[in-house]
């Protein structure tokens, strides 16, 4: 078989599907290899139950790159519709009271002053501060990290750029937004609120997904992240894709593929050839080699040093530091079929369609992370949980429902035992034991439960350690640290050999930025020669 | 009123700093009155004889990060310092065994090597790049730190030699101290090495006085802060002043003194007199009123701010952010009166490892649960502690045959769930004494005395705010430009001819003098 590419991507997950797209625009022949039988990576809707699609492992759409809705819109006409869920989160509290958050500052101010009137006061310049240093976040979201040893002319620049942005918040907010950075999401939120079951809810964005508690230097970033380009005046937002979010998976593919890109499922890559200490091509499972001008990889960055590249290759202090990247899986999903709606003990049904929040407390938070912190799996874990039939009855049968639940803390290394058939029904029983408790019926209702612990996230999805980010979201792993010091401008010490997952700058979450970026730089080097 | 003008400036507070800023003041031709609200100098570096023959290091208890440029420039051995080193760390495990680190290279080598030979190895290679890494702190943390974003060329200099500075460390050094700034120790410390014990006692330096746990990101960055311990120009060296750490106040002081400093003890200040939004001198509790042309405080910032002086006098932005300043105090201390020595259950006999550090900390999980204790406002059941019998270095610390102990405990939250109380304070006590009977199997049979000290007792007897030792706590958003608050970061205040110089201050906390001295040049350069 003779077959040439000018790129191949290893796994279509969405960055790998944004950057394949824009690629192929330029007139590259471009083949995206996925392993599974579905692209998407770790964005699917699956079928739980006859009749019941959830969205198995990520629940919730981000704010996209603008870059890649415009690429969608050109190329289909139209993107997938993203519903921006309102109220946004429903947090009920064990005494019957609950908190709203909404899209509206006034009606989400009305629910918090039920709670603490001075909270509901301080919403609105928190709300103002968080945005600036999002709107700050997001500009160095578009840019490709310098190089702090070497900084070239056109780094310089943007350095430039966003020194001179940063100046436009003022001296008093750039100090302010500086600080926010390096600290704790509790430090954070205790300088503004009083109120546990707000801080507990608003808290809880510095900690999803993240191996860390509330307690942890860093936890104030995530927080700032998990807000860049979403709505600027909200306290929180959620955002869903209509259908599932198998939907935009399926669209980015369709963009790739009206580009010009070609896309193969069940193409398990099994390694990167290199010859000369280039990148030349790919080896299947099947033994099939491919070959092309240069390979980029959508797998997260262990997994492509370690597992696709030969080690010979690499030097061994790169390989050290490849070994010393975080992933520490911290969450677990539980996805229900529904006979029924669950019902509350407080608030009613039509609070029900964006996120409900466990999440009563910082403390609360910070104990559930400390059972983790020992090897355990949370007692009383934080959950996010969604129930995407109520706005959208396609996926599941009429009058019966899919709920999807987001379970942290479930530490990828479990101090004993070993992820099986029975600590995942623990972890579904303490979660399930624990919703139930805001919500009785919930245990009577369950027709089907999915349990994917941060191993199956692993073997099904690909993710290492079971970490939805493709590696820690803290401190010394982002910007110019991601994934390693030295090499977080997309290219690798394999020449040809190129990154654009959420491994990469600026990282997790559903926003394609790091295909965007990833594929501006390979453009760089395709132009240069 | 401006014929009162006794003195060219008023110190506020006799602690280490403040004597420092004191004699640096002085020595340039300085009137100089240095105000201690106590009957001895010293702040926290004192030596008080508690119980009857016995010389208690009261609080801080080890010398390592004393400037030696300081030693020079005031000439301190003239004035009776002399460090002696500390040679040892022994860290007892609960199995019967120890982990020991020598003066000694080869045979810390060998100790490293019996608990894990990758271990031994990894040892020296970490070493020497800590040992470079905080050689490349060093010019930092004799910096008076910049404003980022001001467009003033002295800043913008500033700004631009740090840059080129940091990246002249080329890229592992680089690399290496962004991740010590920003992981925690247990993480980074995961990279190096596979022994718990090793880990434990090394992470230990990065939790002390901080109110966080070992597997808590910001902590790698204390452990730096540990490591630049310098005696007299000896990198890394530990050390204990001979007469305990009042002796390094005692010869700060008599240097102070020597240039022309008048130093008062037993004079509270109540508040610093601001006229025309300047600072003109300081009222005493007793009423007394003196003048002076500039006043600097050695206090933590929110006595400074909040107390001191009159809130109208600053800016409401600023007032809010020293509120904001964490300063939670984390840390307790008790010492003993002991009748004779006591013995390690896992080293017994009088061996040289009780000349030096002894550290209760055998696993992360151990001091990560101490932590656990205090972050839910208790004090932790089985505490980290470092432990020193200063009496083994310095015979006259105690009478013949007899000994004093210093533990440094961790963690005791100023905050404390249902408060402080003397029955809270002894039932501290009972626990720390209980952890390290485990220990040490004779010690309870042997206290003739012993003094606990809660972050409590901390802040009444010895002003410092929360207990805290660092006079604020050193998290990322709090050092150099943001310590205590952006943009006074350079001594100065938003009140004129008024200076901070304590450890509230850029560089922060521990026996540096490091403060005072930046705060006297900055001060000189005004004057």
């Amino acid at each position: 078989m003779s077959q040439r590419y000018d790129a191949i991507i290893i796994g279509a997950g969405h960055n790998g599907l944004t950057t394949a797209a824009r690629l192929a625009k330029t007139g590259m022949r471009v083949l995206a290899l996925e392993r599974r039988e579905t692209i998407g990576g770790a964005l699917v809707t699956e079928e739980i139950h006859p009749g019941f699609k959830v969205d198995a492992a990520c629940h919730q759409a981000g704010a996209l790159h603008p870059g890649v809705i415009s690429d969608l819109e050109q190329a289909l006409g139209v993107a997938p519709e993203i519903v921006r869920c309102d109220p946004a989160v429903f947090a009920p509290q064990i005494d019957g009271r609950h908190l709203l958050l909404w899209r509206d500052p006034a009606a989400t101010a009305e629910s918090i002053a039920a709670l603490s009137r001075s909270d509901a006061e301080n919403a609105k310049p928190f709300v103002e501060l968080a945005t600036k240093a999002a709107g700050l976040l997001e500009a160095a979201y578009d840019q490709t990290p310098p190089d702090l040893l070497s900084v070239g002319a056109s780094d310089l620049w943007s350095l430039v750029r966003l020194g001179g942005r940063a100046r436009r918040l003022g001296k008093r907010d750039m100090m302010e937004v500086g600080r926010l950075l390096t600290m704790t999401v509790t430090e954070l939120l205790d300088e503004w609120f009083e109120n546990d079951l707000l801080k507990g809810t608003l808290g809880a964005t510095g900690i999803s997904g993240m191996f860390q508690g509330p307690m942890a230097a860093g936890t104030a970033y995530m927080l700032l992240h998990n807000r860049v380009g979403m709505d600027s005046g909200a306290l929180r937002s959620t955002y869903r894709v209509h259908g599932g979010i198998g939907v935009l998976s399926r669209a980015l593919g369709d963009l790739a593929q009206s580009c010009g890109a070609e896309i193969r499922t069940s193409a398990p890559v099994v390694r990167v050839t290199i010859r000369n200490g280039r990148a030349t091509g790919v080896v299947l499972e099947n033994g099939d080699e491919i070959t092309a001008d240069r390979v980029i990889s959508n797998a997260d960055p262990r997994h492509t040093f370690l597992s696709l590249v030969d080690p010979v290759e690499l030097t061994p202090r790169f390989v050290r530091q490849v070994r010393n990247i975080k992933y520490r899986g911290a969450c677990a999903k539980v996805n229900l079929a529904l006979d029924t709606l669950p019902s509350f003990t407080s608030g009613e049904a039509a609070h029900l369609g964006g996120v409900v929040s466990i999440s009563p407390s910082l403390a609360y938070l910070e104990r559930a992370y400390d059972d983790a912190k020992y090897g355990d799996i949370s007692q009383e874990p934080y959950l996010e949980a969604v129930i995407p039939s109520i706005s959208d009855p396609s996926l599941a049968p009429h009058g019966k429902h899919v709920m999807s639940i987001l379970v942290q803390y479930a530490p990828y290394h479990l101090k004993r035992g070993a992820w099986d058939q029975s600590t995942k029904d623990q972890l579904a029983e303490h979660a399930i034991k624990t919703l139930a408790q805001y919500a009785p019926n919930l245990e009577q209702i369950i027709l089907e439960r999915q349990v994917l612990s941060p191993r199956d996230l692993e073997t099904d999805f690909g993710l290492t350690e079971g970490n939805i980010y493709h590696g820690e979201m803290t401190l010394d792993q982002l910007f110019f640290m991601r994934p390693v010091p030295g090499w977080a401008r997309y290219r690798t010490p394999i020449e040809n050999l190129y990154l654009c997952g959420a491994g990469t700058h600026p990282g997790g979450g559903v926003t394609g930025r790091p295909g965007y970026n990833a594929a501006r730089e390979i453009l760089k080097d395709v132009k240069r020669r | 009123m401006a014929s009162q003008n006794n003195y060219d400036a008023i110190v506020i507070g006799g602690g280490h700093n403040g004597l420092v800023a004191a004699a640096y003041l002085a020595r340039a031709g300085k009137k100089v009155l240095v105000l201690e609200r106590r009957h001895l100098v010293g702040g926290s570096t004192v030596t008080e004889e508690i119980y009857p023959g016995f010389k208690y290091s009261v609080l801080s208890y080890v010398v390592s990060l004393l400037r030696p440029e300081i030693i020079r420039e005031l000439d301190l051995a003239a004035h009776g310092l002399e460090l002696l080193p500390l040679e040892s760390t022994v860290t007892p495990l609960p199995n019967g065994d120890y982990l020991a680190r020598w003066a000694d290279h080869d045979q810390t080598r060998r100790e490293l090597y019996r608990h894990s030979p990758k271990d031994a190895e990894a040892y020296d290679e970490f070493g020497t790049l800590m040992y470079h890494l905080a050689f490349a702190i060093k010019p930092i943390l004799a910096m008076v730190p910049p404003d980022p974003t001001s467009l003033n060329p002295g800043d913008l200099r500033s700004l631009v030699k740090l840059g080129n500075h940091f990246r002249g460390l080329g890229e592992e050094k680089l690399y290496s101290l962004i991740k010590l700034m920003t992981m925690s120790s247990a993480d980074y410390l995961d990279e190096w090495f596979e022994t718990e014990a090793l880990k434990a006692t090394m992470s230990a330096s990065g939790v002390i006085g901080t109110f966080l746990g070992p597997r808590s990101p910001g902590t790698a960055y204390v452990l730096l802060h540990h490591y630049m311990g310098e005696i007299d120009g000896a990198f890394r060296a530990w050390g204990f002043a001979k007469g305990g750490t009042g002796g390094v106040s005692e010869a700060i002081a008599s240097a102070a003194r020597r240039f022309g400093a008048e130093i008062r003890t037993e004079s509270t200040v109540a508040r610093v007199i601001v006229e025309n939004g300047r600072a003109a001198g300081v009222v005493l509790e007793n009423g007394d009123d003196i003048r002076a042309s500039v006043v600097v405080s050695g206090v933590d910032p929110k006595r400074t701010f909040l107390d001191l002086i009159e809130p109208g006098e600053l800016p409401g932005e600023f007032v809010h952010a020293i509120r904001r300043f964490r300063i939670r105090g984390s840390s307790g201390k008790v010492n003993l009166a002991l009748d004779e020595l006591p013995e390690l259950a896992c080293l017994p006999g009088r061996g040289p490892h009780l000349r030096g550090a002894i550290s209760i900390s055998p696993s992360i999980e151990y001091l990560e649960r101490a932590y656990d204790d205090a972050k839910y406002g208790g004090f932790s059941r089985h505490p980290f502690m470092d432990i020193i019998i200063p009496s083994m270095i310095d015979p006259d610390m105690a009478p013949p045959g007899k000994h004093v102990m210093s533990i440094f405990v961790q963690y005791a939250p100023y905050e404390l769930d249902g408060g402080w109380n003397d029955a809270r304070r002894e039932e501290f006590g009972d626990a720390v004494i209980d952890t390290l009977s485990e220990y040490m199997p004779n010690l309870k049979d042997i206290i003739l005395h012993r003094q606990v000290l809660t972050p409590w007792d901390m802040e009444r007897e010895f002003g410092l705010t929360e207990g805290n030792i660092f006079h604020g706590e050193l998290s990322l958003h709090q050092l150099f430009f943001m310590r205590p608050a952006a943009p006074w970061s350079d001594y100065r205040t938003p009140v004129r001819d008024f200076y901070q110089c304590g450890s509230g201050t850029h560089p922060g906390g521990g026996i540096s003098g490091a403060s005072g001295r930046l705060a006297a040049r900055t001060m000189l350069e005004d004057m």
